[in-house]
C-alpha cells in the first residue's frame, strides 16, 4: 500500500470526522430560550477549519467546564451579569476575561493557533455584527434544547 | 522543508508559548455622567508593548464611562476592544488630551499604558 497516498486520506478523514454536524444556528432560533432577568448570553464557537482539526479541548467559563471546541460548532451559555473568565485546556493556558452585563449577548471564538508539540486552542473576543454573522456558519453542539 | 524551517517553526511556536503578561497596575474609576456618544474622527493603530498590534477604526463609538488618574475611560458601544500578552483582556481605552494613552481592564480594574500613545480625536457624536 502507497503510505504517500494513503496519509493524506487518512488525515483527511479524521479531520472530517472531528468536525460538528449539528442543526445550524437559524434552525434552532426558535428553540433558543429568552434570557432570564440579571442574565446575559455567551455565545461559544469555532471556525470550520481542519487547521488543528483533531484538537479539540474543552472550555471552561469561570472555572466550570461549559463546552468543547471543535471545528464549525457552536453553543451558548446564560450566566449571571458579571467578570467572565474563559479558558482552554490545551498544551498551554491562555485566559479570556471580559464583562457581561444583563441581557448583552458576547460571542467568544475559539482560534486555533502553533505551540510547541502540538496545535493549542485559545478563546478571543469578537465585535457582535462579527460573531453574529459567522454564528450563522456554524453547527449547534449543545445539549438538547427544548422545543 | 529544510530543517531551518523547522527550526524557525520551533523558534515562533516558543516564543508564542512565552508571551509576557500585560503590564498593569490597580486603579479606580469615577463614574461619569456623561452621556453623549463619542466618535473616533480618525483612525489609530499602535502596538502593545507585548507586540500585538491594535487598531481603533474611525467612526468607532465610544461613551465616556468614567476617569481614572490617567485620562477618562471610553467604552466602546458597538465594538470590542483586547490587549493581549499571555492572556487577552477586554479593555477600554482611556484617552488625555487627544491622545490613546492606555487601557482599563473592567475584570481586573487595572490600566495598562502605552508606551508609546498614539492620536485618538473624538467628537460628539451628532444628533
Amino acid at each position: 500500500m502507497n503510505c504517500t497516498k494513503l496519509l493524506p486520506a487518512l488525515l483527511l478523514s479524521l479531520a472530517i470526522a472531528g468536525c460538528a454536524s449539528g442543526p445550524k444556528h437559524s434552525e434552532l432560533a426558535s428553540a433558543i430560550p429568552a434570557l432570564k432577568a440579571g442574565e446575559g448570553r455567551i455565545y461559544f464557537y469555532r471556525s470550520n477549519s481542519m487547521l488543528g482539526a483533531a484538537v479539540q479541548p474543552t472550555v471552561s467559563l469561570n472555572g466550570n467546564v461549559v463546552g468543547d471546541s471543535k471545528p464549525g460548532g457552536f453553543f451558548f451559555v446564560d450566566a449571571k451579569a458579571g467578570p467572565m473568565e474563559v479558558t482552554t485546556a490545551t498544551e498551554v493556558e491562555k485566559k479570556l476575561t471580559f464583562t457581561l452585563e444583563p441581557r448583552q449577548t458576547r460571542y467568544v471564538r475559539t482560534v486555533i493557533g502553533m505551540g510547541v508539540f502540538m496545535g493549542r486552542v485559545y478563546p478571543e473576543l469578537v465585535d457582535p455584527t462579527e460573531g453574529e454573522a459567522e454564528l450563522r456558519q456554524m453547527s449547534y453542539i449543545g445539549s438538547a434544547l427544548k422545543k | 522543508m529544510t530543517p531551518m524551517f523547522f527550526a524557525v517553526l520551533a523558534t515562533a511556536a516558543i516564543l508564542g508559548a512565552c508571551a509576557t503578561e500585560v503590564v498593569r497596575r490597580p486603579t479606580e474609576i469615577s463614574p461619569s455622567s456623561a452621556s453623549h456618544p463619542l466618535v473616533a474622527t480618525g483612525a489609530s493603530s499602535f502596538t502593545l508593548d507585548s507586540g500585538y498590534s491594535r487598531s481603533i477604526a474611525a467612526g468607532t463609538e465610544f461613551m465616556e464611562l468614567g476617569r481614572i488618574g490617567e485620562g477618562r475611560v471610553l467604552k466602546p458601544l458597538k465594538a470590542v476592544f483586547t490587549v493581549e500578552g499571555a492572556h487577552m483582556h477586554e479593555a477600554y481605552p482611556v484617552e488625555s488630551g487627544g491622545r490613546l494613552v492606555g487601557f482599563y481592564l473592567p475584570v481586573e480594574r487595572s490600566f495598562s499604558p502605552l508606551s508609546r500613545p498614539v492620536d485618538l480625536v473624538l467628537e460628539r457624536k451628532p444628533e
